[in-house]
């Protein structure tokens, strides 16, 4: 058997996990505050049928070894927490984060959570949850009879009744050493991790953290011209392997057709 | 003599067949950060008329991809990041860098990536890595990453993973001519197109390989069984 057709076909189903990421990047090209990911793969193991061989004792010159790989695997699936483009909503609870820094909510176990999704509504007690329901951390209530809800770039939330603000709470970030290293945990939510690193919490608009935009959503990071570009040199990588895979059929064919 | 020429094309066939096994794995590896081509070529072997396979790492610099990830970089120039893995020092070309649980710099597969003082700790703040290799937390230098290299490339060998293990003394890398880009990754060094061609030769000589043999086996079947008989 040609030891070639197993290194292609690793090739076929590398290429086949590159699409279905950017077929997830794709499908969120709309979704609030997604992050695209992107595949990482690595070489396998090598054979080595002969190592480096010195060719003359007396000059130092030596031939390379001769190794022969036998194909890819996954790496790792990272997401890429770069900005993505504050989009205008007019919705006075709809909040961005221009910069570094995720919000910070309570799931249904009592663990925090942190997004990037600031589409926030009021619950029924007045507090501030985001779409999910999750309750935005540090807990702000906001009074029934409160009007004209002001977010500042710095996070502070006030109310205007009348002519007299009232300042109800400020927001507060975290920031990761490595986001990439977050789970997700769908509804745009992630967890942290040991990879990702402990959070690091801070008000926006203190060094390291970025600034709040009220009345916008931030949009997702997926460039729909970069994706499709990814997925046509997939799809020809995919080709390429598969054409690998007939061709060394084609030896082994050659080599049946030896005995008569 | 037939014989002789029978063993002469098996010797081909087995050629190709690794030819083919090395392309194929370079092809499988399109996508691979840091990936680097080999290339095998066939040397007639003294006093012999097939060819021995003999392979050289084509170290050709990728092109660079922005990613925008803090914890991925790339080199460019003749230099390679120094990883400790249990059997020792083992050079890469970057990639993914990620953080392990006790906040350690590593490789893919959890191997610490070496600075001038051992492991690098990054505990907290913004990840800042220069040309020049300086490892800074909120604009505080940590470390600086090692940056070497090997004065003759055969004398690397791969070993999967995107390692390198060296058989001879690492050197430092020429700052002059290798630096670091964060936020990029390096593209494999290898081209689609001739990988392509080179598996059409390949079927194709291997083919004419199995052709000769068989008119050779044709030409002995013709000896042993028609010339004998009376």
């Amino acid at each position: 058997m040609n030891p070639g057709l197993r290194t292609s076909a690793s090739g076929m189903k590398a290429q086949q996990l590159m699409v279905d990421t950017i077929a997830n990047n794709l499908a969120n090209v709309n979704t609030t505050g997604f992050k695209r990911s992107r595949v990482s793969f690595e070489d396998v193991l090598y054979e080595t049928l002969q190592g480096a061989q010195v060719v003359n004792p007396r000059d130092p010159q030596t031939i390379a070894p001769v190794q022969i790989g036998k194909g890819v695997r996954l790496a790792s699936i990272l997401r890429l927490h770069t900005q993505g483009a504050p989009e205008q909503t007019g919705r006075p609870l709809d909040v961005a984060i221009d910069g570094e820094g995720f919000f910070q909510v309570q799931r249904a176990d009592g663990t925090i959570a942190y997004t990037r999704d600031g589409t926030f509504t009021m619950s029924d007690t007045g507090a501030i949850v985001t779409s999910g329901g999750y309750r935005l951390q540090p807990n702000i209530s906001v009074p029934a009879d409160a009007q004209n809800l002001g977010i500042s770039p710095s996070g502070v939330i006030t109310a205007n009744n009348g002519g007299t603000t009232t300042e109800l709470g400020r927001v507060e970030l975290a920031r990761f050493v490595n986001p990439s290293g977050l789970m997700s945990l769908g509804e745009n939510m992630y967890s942290e991790t040991a990879a990702s690193g402990q959070p690091v919490t801070g008000a926006p608009q203190e060094p390291g953290f970025g600034r709040l935009l009220q009345g916008m959503l931030e949009s997702s990071n997926v460039e729909i011209v970069q994706e499709m570009t990814d997925m046509i040199a997939a799809q020809r990588a995919y080709e390429i392997n598969a054409k690998a895979v007939q061709a060394g059929e084609d030896m082994m064919t050659a080599t049946n057709g030896l005995i008569r | 003599m037939t014989l002789r020429g029978i063993l002469n094309a098996a010797h081909g066939l087995s050629y190709y067949s690794r030819l083919q096994e090395v392309t194929a794995n370079n092809l499988a590896n399109v996508s691979t950060d840091g990936f680097k081509v080999d290339r095998m070529t066939g040397q007639l072997a003294p006093g012999t008329s097939y060819p021995v396979p003999v392979q050289h790492l084509d170290l050709a610099q990728g092109g660079l991809r922005e990613t925008g990830r803090e914890l991925d970089v790339a080199l460019t120039g003749p230099g390679f990041l120094v990883v400790k893995t249990p059997q020792g020092e083992r050079l890469t070309r970057g990639g993914s860098l990620h953080l392990d649980p006790a906040g350690q710099l590593v490789d893919p597969d959890g191997n610490p990536v070496l600075g001038h003082n051992g492991p690098i700790v990054l505990t907290a703040g913004k990840v800042e890595i220069q040309s020049d290799g300086t490892v800074k937390a909120d604009d505080v230098a940590i470390d600086q990453l090692r940056l070497e290299t090997v004065a003759d490339p055969s004398q690397l060998r791969k070993e999967g993973t995107g390692r390198f293990v060296s058989d001879a003394k690492t050197i430092p890398a020429d700052t002059a001519t290798t630096s670091l880009r964060q936020g990029s990754v390096e593209e494999p060094n290898s081209d689609a197109i001739l990988g392509m061609i080179d598996l059409v030769t390949i079927q194709r000589a291997y083919s004419a390989n199995v052709d000769a043999l068989k008119a050779m086996d044709g030409v002995l079947g013709t000896v042993a069984g028609e010339i004998g008989r009376v």
